[in-house]
């Protein structure tokens, strides 16, 4: 399999504080993969680092045979590079198919055909097609994650990175989101990184797990034997053991 | 837009250009040849600001660079008054690259600052560079576009009709959804793969486009230009405009600048002592009516009929 | 050349002044003051007010000037900023409307016409053969001490570490019990007390007129962009820069190209180093 995404070295601090360090890694397409951390591990920046939304101190990022280290965001995504962020960030202002039909009027997408059809057929796979014309400020914390999805699938990814998909929600709204983040990759082929602090959730979706604490990739491997691992055991201890779902 | 939007639209532009006919009058010509020119520069200021949510601060500089470029052409140089529009809408979009390229690509308030320093700045080298730009006194001896006032006014009537429909179509486009999407979340959009500097740059280039067009209608309408066409006082007097129209509607803001421009001229007789009424209106729609008034009266009349 | 050196520090340290009171009021309560130009223009004007008209000796009048100005921050601050505090764009509204009422204000009650203020020291000093200006050393001197002393605030009392803390987190700050409304009007009055200083000592060799707070309040914006808004020091700094770019083009080219500088240096600092010499970088 050849690898998608390949990150090499990739470094950042923050006024003294390193919070990614060193950290490489490679995503094959069509993988799903998760990374685990606590709080503060360092997870969102590495996808702010990997989506363009910081600049980086070192290191490389090369997606789909390209380095996207200097590139900009809407580049990124152009490329095939979508992410959605851990608090929904909706368009204010703009009802639910206004606010799919941003993510559809990426020069990406509008090789795909008519954007406002494109609009149509994405809320109906998130399942939103009956919200299409509602206001966004009316929307229940499940659906504006739903949302968030659909934002980042109108741009027509090969790689989607979620970043705490499951946040805020509860367990009939988890298992929605798992059947479609399933859906996705198993009907579509879609390669996806998933940020989680929470164990419970990968179990069941993802075959590979990359655990990181203080910025750095600690553990790698199959959800069975990153729980048993010292180190990540370590990394929650004090912290919140009961998130890992191993306490 | 719904029927009853053309026709509220139908009604209030052929009451504007019927007003004058009936009050038979020089002045009165004049008074609405300026509202008509205020409401392109309010349209052209909420057509970037009022949909990106980029507030700017010295639309006065695109006003002014029109103006002077009208100035320079027709006054200093001589040419056909013509030439006056494409110049002088060409400066103002030169300039807003030249503010908009460093500026927009950053979060913050440095758009805003950027605009009020350089509409101030170029105000102080009017002055300064007297020689050429006539100094505090400006360029006078201008040519007017059309000699008679009221084929003047119906130029610039329908110049604000097309400013107005041109704005109204591009926001009410893709182009107009994006901006709304960056008004909402910036990086959301970037993260939707939309390059929001691109289209805050060229918006703010046609907005200071048409604000450029009206400071050359403003100019040979005046036959002069001065300093004053740069005044951070008008920067603000458009911002006041758009707000008492109702910020985001583009034929709100027009509406604004026709009726503040009205109200100036009611109170004439106050003397100097009438922009305290332009600060007191600022005040009463900053903490009462953040809204606006035309627009939302016109929506509130629609849904009781609804 | 030491002409150049001693005239440079008096312009570069009105300029710190101006924009150390700014960058504070930003950085800690977020309000972009477009009437910080106007605590400029009125301790100018109050200074003239007190010594010209109502023959108060100038040593209390300057301090009653500096007092006035910081109550007018404050009440400001209090009475139309506050409700409004909500709205980046409201705030810059208000503040800016309260500028163009004040010049107004003030060209209704003192005219268009400029005013002569008082100076501490009125004759020429001379150092190593150079003669300056007297007031310009008394202007360089109490604006170092003022600026020192507010840095001293700032780190070593309590009061300042709650504005510090404020200023790097707010709503940490509020968790900690912080009374922040209390601490905003504090930074405002301190911010309009340091602007209105700069007026009442650089009046004396200054124009005073009611549209006299327009340049120093652009002057103001550029040194705390190219220094970083909301650091201090980088406001210094970049009040250093300028100050001396602006004096340097003055004596040894053309006066009237002082006010390129300004716009010439933000443009460029948004250019190269958009978070400034020394403030935090920007994110998308």
């Amino acid at each position: 399999m050849s690898a998608l995404l390949e990150v090499e070295g990739l470094t950042k601090r923050f006024a003294g504080l390193v919070a990614v360090k060193e950290v490489s890694f490679t995503l094959a397409a069509g993988e799903i993969t998760g990374i685990l951390g606590p709080n503060g591990a360092g997870k969102t920046t590495l996808f702010n680092l990997l989506t363009g939304f910081l600049p980086s101190d070192r290191g490389a990022v090369n997606f789909d045979g390209r380095s996207i280290l200097k590139e900009r965001p809407h580049q990124i995504v152009n490329r095939g590079l979508a992410r959605t962020f851990q608090l929904c960030r909706p368009f204010h202002g703009l009802s639910v198919r206004e606010n799919v039909e941003i993510g559809c009027l990426a020069p990406r997408a509008r090789q795909e055909g008519d954007w406002r059809r494109q609009a149509s057929v994405i809320l109906d796979e998130v399942g939103l097609a009956e919200k299409a014309d509602q206001p966004v400020e009316v929307l229940p914390y499940g659906d504006l994650r739903r949302l968030e999805f659909a934002r980042a699938l109108a741009t027509r990814p090969k790689l989607l990175l979620l970043d705490e998909p499951f946040a805020g929600l509860g367990a009939g709204e988890i298992g929605g989101i798992v059947h479609l983040i399933r859906r996705l990759h198993d009907k579509e082929g879609l390669s996806i990184l998933i940020i989680e602090h929470r164990l419970r959730e990968f179990m069941q979706l993802v075959k590979r797990v990359i655990a990181m604490d203080f910025g750095e990739i600690i553990a790698v491997g199959a959800p069975a034997q990153i729980v048993r691992h010292p180190r990540v055991i370590e990394s929650y201890i004090g912290k919140n053991e009961a998130e890992l779902g191993i306490a | 837009m719904r029927k009853r939007d053309w026709l509220g639209a139908g009604a209030l532009v052929a009451l504007l250009a019927a007003l004058p006919l009936f009050l038979e009058n020089r002045y009165f010509t004049g008074v609405f040849t300026v509202c008509a020119i205020d409401g392109i520069w309010a349209a052209s200021w909420d057509f970037f600001s009022g949909l990106s949510g980029r507030e700017n601060f010295g639309h006065a500089l695109f006003i002014g660079g029109g103006a002077y470029a009208a100035a320079f052409m027709n006054g200093k140089f001589g040419f056909n008054p013509w030439w006056s529009i494409p110049v002088g809408i060409v400066v103002p979009a030169a300039l807003s690259l030249v503010i908009g390229f460093p500026t927009l690509r950053l979060r913050g308030p440095y758009f805003a600052l950027a605009m009020l320093a350089a509409a101030a700045i170029m105000q102080q080298f009017a002055v300064i560079f007297w020689q050429y730009t006539g100094g505090t006194e400006g360029i006078y001896g201008m040519s007017r576009l059309i000699d008679s006032s009221l084929g003047n006014y119906y130029f610039v009537l329908a110049t604000l009709v097309a400013t107005v429909a041109v704005l109204k179509a591009i926001a009410a486009s893709r182009w107009g959804r994006i901006l709304r999407a960056i008004k909402g979340d910036e990086g959301a959009c970037e993260a939707a793969g939309i390059n929001t500097t691109f289209y805050k740059i060229a918006s703010l280039a046609l907005s200071a486009g048409f604000a450029g067009l009206g400071g050359v209608l403003f100019a040979h309408y005046e036959q002069a230009v001065t300093p004053d066409d740069l005044d951070v006082f008008l920067s603000i007097s458009v911002i006041i405009m758009v707000y008492v129209g109702g910020i985001g509607s583009i034929w709100g803001a027009a509406c604004g600048g026709i009726l503040l421009n009205l109200l100036l001229e009611l109170l004439r007789g106050l003397g100097e002592y009438r922009l305290w009424v332009f600060y007191i209106i600022l005040m009463l729609v900053l903490f009462f009516m953040r809204g606006g008034l035309v627009a939302p009266f016109w929506q509130r009349l629609q849904g009781s009929r609804a | 050349m030491l002409t150049v050196l001693i005239y440079g520090a008096v312009t570069s340290a009105i300029f710190a002044m101006l924009a150390v009171g700014f960058t504070l009021i930003f950085g800690v309560a977020r309000i972009l003051n477009l009437a910080h130009g106007t605590f400029y223009a009125l301790g100018a004007y109050s200074a003239f007010a007190l010594t010209t008209i109502l023959k108060v000796p100038l040593l209390p009048a300057a301090i009653l000037s500096v007092a006035f100005v910081a109550l007018f921050g404050i009440v400001m601050e209090r009475v139309l900023v506050r409700p409004l505090r909500n709205s980046a764009l409201a705030v810059l509204m208000i503040t800016l409307a309260v500028a163009l009422t004040m010049q107004q204000v003030l060209f209704l009650v003192f005219g268009s016409q400029s005013k002569n203020v008082p100076a501490f020291i009125n004759h020429p000093v001379t150092i190593h053969g150079v003669s300056v200006d007297g007031q310009r050393l008394v202007a360089l001197s109490i604006a170092i001490v003022l600026i020192a002393s507010l840095w001293l605030f700032i780190h070593r009392t309590r009061v300042g570490s709650a504005i510090l803390a404020i200023s790097q987190d707010a709503e940490a700050a509020q968790y900690m019990g912080i009374p922040s409304n209390r601490i905003f009007s504090l930074v405002m009055g301190l911010s309009a007390a340091l602007a209105g200083a700069a007026g009442v000592i650089a009046a004396p060799f200054l124009t005073v007129r009611p549209t006299m707070d327009l340049v120093p309040m652009i002057t103001a914006f550029s040194v705390v962009i190219v220094g970083g808004l909301g650091s201090i020091p980088g406001s210094i700094l970049a009040a250093l820069i300028i100050g001396y770019s602006e004096t340097i083009v003055a004596f040894y080219w053309n006066p009237q190209w002082t006010g390129a500088i300004s716009l010439i240096a933000v443009l460029l600092t948004l250019v190269l180093r958009p978070s400034g010499l020394m403030g935090k970088p920007i994110s998308l």
